[in-house]
């Protein structure tokens, strides 16, 4: 087998012996969740449907609400390759080319009976639409509410531009939560109870501290996690599960496991040759093979803005049961979509300093222009203003249509090519390499 | 003949190779048509070029695979992208180049260079053919030309017609929808190119245009595209006989060094 570029055709050589307590546990409370869903009858808990960004978990569950995510249904069909049926027969009900995959993923699968290979996948009760950064979720909810005839909270979310704050928005935030637990009670029949509330946002707190040390373990040279891939299996405790006990004590499992990896000098790849920044949403179509172009280069991501989508908890926010509303507000107001670009150029120069970066790696999306319309900008940016190799590449989280192998496969080689030359070239002038 | 090496290239629709021997000099070359079987082709490629080059195979010494089909030249000792190699082929033929623009079957590519031929930057067209050798080749087909010859039947054109399609399907309608309303081919042609030019300039303009300016890939034969393009940048681009090739002759020189003695 040929050489390519310097490198072996697969440096990392053998995959590393993790423990995989964590992988396992995360795999049982992903099924346990599915399971629960559609065993969910006598007595039936009423089911709330909510998005991830910014949201509102927690009031939800001290209703005693289950939460179902559309956005996380969405992606669990798309890295199963269950997303394209879904999504073609959402067009054959008139839902266009440029549609959001989640969206056309959702819609699609409700109308075929909301049936998966990990479970089916229940009727809302009620449709709470905190739309965090993202407007095309308020077309969405409305598409469901007319759908299922269920009733619609919509909960509106100013833009952020701003690092801190104001004070009128929260307190805008604030009276809107009071309005939701007013409809929730209307709809349940239950008297909103702030101290079970508050024992729920003591176990997402404790959450967020598990979360956020996994996170900042990528600082370490090598890393001992894969801050993208990894996270990403990571990330469904957190923006799923978050104020459980089972969520917390996840993250416990998750950091003995990386403590035990640093002691014994287990890491994703025997030789981390690039450390890299990656921004954006994944391919979940195909996963794998996406993952498998960078580790053919030894290349690992050891910070990434995607798995922040639920939260920037890693950049000091916590839910805080001494200020249960207000906290809830500044945490939906803290979406890292729903940041301007400058505070999110702002969070990725942070995160290159500190986590040491060599290079940024963007992946766009054609479904969501929320999270991609700019990145180009971020691109140059990078380049130009912060001395960062970047790329730029596109395909889509749901579509596997837009996800074409040999053009990635061929702009990444030939972006790691140009790594190693300029590494070479450092190395052979005395300076220090990138 | 240990100083001999060989760069193959496996593109959307044709394989190149060139043989390189001491002192870098071109010792022959082959080109041929992609089919189905690309393990065969680059097989074949090689073998007419160490023929061009009256060799005989066991006098090749290190062989480098690129282009897409790049990981089937199973004989190579070296894969390296093309984006890499026609950086390093532009630099060999023209040293003062910054910027090469390589418009190939399917991609166009914009890849900016330092002065060591190495890859600064690089932008490539989306995953759609518009503005790319296939374009021509099927609009050359809806007004019943030669690929050959629309080149030069497009700088005779009079009254350029403003082609607005992005895409080549659509692109293709509106061909035969100006020849319905009868236009003159010559000024759709010119069209055509003008419209190329202009996508082109937009994916230079991404990485930062910046003279001097090497036009490589099969478009690069086509003397109504260079005319085109020189137009809309301003300023003429390199071309060279060579520039079809400059693929396989970067992936030579990244062999070259790679032997022992090759330069560094």
């Amino acid at each position: 087998m040929p050489e390519t570029g310097g490198s072996s055709e697969t440096p990392g050589g053998a995959a590393p012996t993790f423990l995989h307590d964590a992988r396992s546990l995360q795999r049982k409370l992903v099924e346990e969740y599915y399971r629960d869903l559609e065993a969910n009858e006598r007595p039936r808990r009423p089911v709330a449907y909510m998005l991830v960004g910014g949201n509102l978990a927690e009031i939800l569950r001290s209703f005693g609400f289950e939460v179902v995510f559309p956005e996380i249904v969405a992606l669990n069909c798309a890295i199963k390759h269950q997303s394209l049926d879904n999504i073609l027969h959402a067009e054959s009900l008139g839902y266009g080319l440029d549609v959001c995959g989640y969206v056309k993923n959702d819609l699609g699968l409700q109308d075929l009976g909301g049936k998966t290979s990990f479970g089916r996948i229940p009727r809302p009760d009620v449709l709470v639409c905190s739309f965090s950064g993202c407007y095309v979720y308020v077309k969405w909810w409305e598409a469901l509410a007319e759908s299922y005839g269920a009733p619609l909270f919509m909960f509106d979310v100013p833009y952020m531009r701003e690092e801190v704050p104001r004070k009128e928005d929260i307190d805008y935030l604030v009276g809107q939560l009071w309005e939701l637990v007013h409809f929730l009670e209307q709809r349940t029949g239950q008297a909103f109870d702030m101290d079970l509330l508050k024992r729920v946002l003591i176990e997402s707190r404790r959450a967020e501290d598990g979360w956020v040390e996994f996170l900042r373990a990528g600082r370490l040279r090598p890393s001992p996690i894969e801050a993208y891939f990894e996270s990403i299996f990571y990330m469904f405790p957190i923006n799923v599960l978050r104020g459980t006990p089972e969520a917390a004590d996840f993250y416990d499992v998750v950091n003995t496991e990386i403590r035990a990896r640093v002691r014994d000098q287990t890491y994703p790849l025997p030789e981390e040759k690039f450390r890299l920044l990656v921004e954006g949403v994944p391919p979940y179509t195909n996963y794998r093979a996406f993952w498998d172009f960078f580790r053919k280069w030894g290349a690992v991501s050891v910070v990434a803005t995607y798995p922040k989508v639920g939260g920037l908890f890693d950049r000091g926010f916590r839910h805080d049961p001494a200020r249960p509303f207000e906290s809830i507000a500044e945490y939906s107001l803290g979406a890292y979509v729903n940041q301007s670009w400058p505070l999110r150029r702002k969070i990725i120069a942070d995160y290159v300093k500190e986590y040491q970066a060599d290079a940024a790696l963007i992946h766009g999306i054609k479904s969501c222009r929320s999270f991609t319309a700019g990145q180009g900008d971020l691109r140059d940016w990078l380049i130009h203003d912060q001395g960062v190799p970047t790329l730029y590449i596109e395909s889509d989280h749901e579509d596997p249509r837009y996800f074409a192998p040999a053009q990635i496969k061929n702009r990444m080689d030939a972006f790691f090519e140009s790594l190693e030359q300029r590494r070479a070239v450092a190395i052979a002038g005395g300076r220090t390499p990138a | 003949m240990s100083g001999v090496v060989a760069g193959v290239d496996i593109g959307s629709t044709t394989a190149k190779c060139v043989i390189l021997g001491e002192g870098s000099r071109v010792l022959g070359k082959s080109l041929n048509p992609v089919g189905v079987d690309i393990v065969k082709d680059a097989e074949h490629a090689l073998e007419a070029a160490v023929q061009d080059a009256h060799l005989s195979r066991s006098d090749v010494a290190f062989v480098t695979g690129t282009g897409y089909g790049r990981y089937k030249v199973y004989f190579g000792q070296l894969v390296v992208t093309e984006i890499s190699c026609h950086a390093r082929g532009a630099n060999f033929l023209f040293p003062g180049t910054r910027l090469v623009v390589d418009i190939g079957g399917q991609d166009t590519k914009a890849i900016r260079i330092n002065e060591r031929g190495e890859v600064v930057d690089f932008a490539m067209n989306d995953k759609c053919a518009a503005g790319t050798g296939r374009f021509l080749d099927v609009c050359a087909n809806a007004l019943g030309c030669d690929v050959g010859e629309i080149g030069p039947l497009s700088l005779q054109a009079r009254h350029a017609v403003k082609v607005t399609s992005t895409c080549t399907v659509f692109a293709e309608s509106e061909v035969t929808s100006y020849v319905s309303r009868g236009k003159d081919p010559k000024d759709i042609l010119a069209g055509l190119h003008a419209s190329i030019a202009s996508r082109t300039l937009s994916l230079m303009q991404r990485v930062g245009v910046e003279p001097e300016i090497t036009f490589t890939g099969g478009v690069s034969q086509n003397e109504g595209m260079v005319h085109a393009l020189g137009r809309r940048l301003g300023v003429p681009v390199n071309v060279s006989p060579l520039s079809q090739y400059l693929g396989a002759l970067g992936a030579a020189l990244h062999g070259w060094e790679r032997l022992p003695g090759g330069a560094a």
